[in-house]
């Protein structure tokens, strides 16, 4: 695992992350939008499926919201596994880092899970609430935990 | 209704309480230190270079700048290598953790952060 990671931070795209200014100060940017994007999309989908808004209707809300969740999420995990080439021993060995991937597994996992069996439009509506809390929840541990990174 | 501005409220609360937190990234507030100790290890890079000082057998962790900062303050490759002799002012941020500001090599003088010292 060490040898591996020790491989890693040695390739020249890493090298690259680890001395530019400007293209890691970019690549932070890129993380933060993709976290706003993702963030800010399922907050809201959450909340509706908790029972707000209910004048609108669960899938039209949903076909806005999810693609731009996904989408966040995709961007957050590509420029993510570039920050994480700036030092990969070192976050490897952070225990809070791991927290906090493991905390994503979990918010991806339970949004795959409601969305392939029963789906939005089927799943009663304890299991819409449930899934959202969860959703909720996670998604911001895992915003926090990462924020937390740079100071722990 | 209630129950829902309730849900509400609780998300932003949370929200606002996470966000001093975050806002401001690195200094603690530490008192400034100086050490003098030789440099037994090195990593250097973004998002800021880290060295191993052993002062008088004790490990410190000195964080130093990201590559702009120290070139900046006039390091070159190879002035923070082991076996270095290096004498670092700065902030006191954890037990044996020290965020350097300025530091000195033999006698030459290298500033990270012109604005804090």
């Amino acid at each position: 695992m060490e040898g591996w990671l020790n491989q890693l931070a040695g390739t020249a795209l890493a090298e690259w992350v680890q001395v530019s200014r400007w293209g890691y100060a970019g690549i932070n940017t890129l993380h933060v939008l993709g976290i706003a994007l993702l963030f800010g999309s399922i907050a809201a989908l959450d909340l509706r499926l908790l029972g707000a808004c209910r004048h609108l209707s669960l899938l039209a809300v949903a076909r806005l919201l999810q693609p731009l969740a996904i989408a966040g999420l995709l961007l957050a995990l590509a420029s993510g596994s570039l920050l994480f080439l700036a030092d990969p021993g070192g976050y490897a060995a952070t225990p809070l880092f791991l927290v906090k991937l493991g905390v994503i597994v979990l918010a991806i996992a339970n949004a795959v899970a409601l969305n392939l069996a029963p789906g939005l439009a089927r799943a009663s509506s304890r299991r819409l609430r449930s899934a959202a809390l969860a959703s909720l929840l996670l998604w911001l541990a895992a915003l926090i935990a990462g924020r937390m990174l740079a100071f722990v | 209704m209630l129950r829902r501005q309730l849900l509400t409220g609780g998300l932003l609360v949370g929200l606002v309480l996470a966000a001093p937190l975050s806002a401001h990234h690195g200094w603690t507030g530490g008192e400034t230190i100086e050490l003098e100790g030789t440099i037994t290890a090195t990593r250097l890079g973004n998002p800021h270079g880290e060295v191993v000082l052993d002062v008088d057998g004790d490990d410190w962790t000195i964080e130093v700048g990201q590559p702009w900062r120290n070139e900046r303050a006039g390091l070159a490759e190879g002035d923070l290598h082991e076996g270095v002799e290096l004498r670092v002012s700065g902030e006191h941020a954890g037990e044996q953790l020290l965020k350097a500001e300025q530091l000195w090599i033999g006698e030459q003088h290298y500033v990270l952060y012109p604005g804090r010292i």
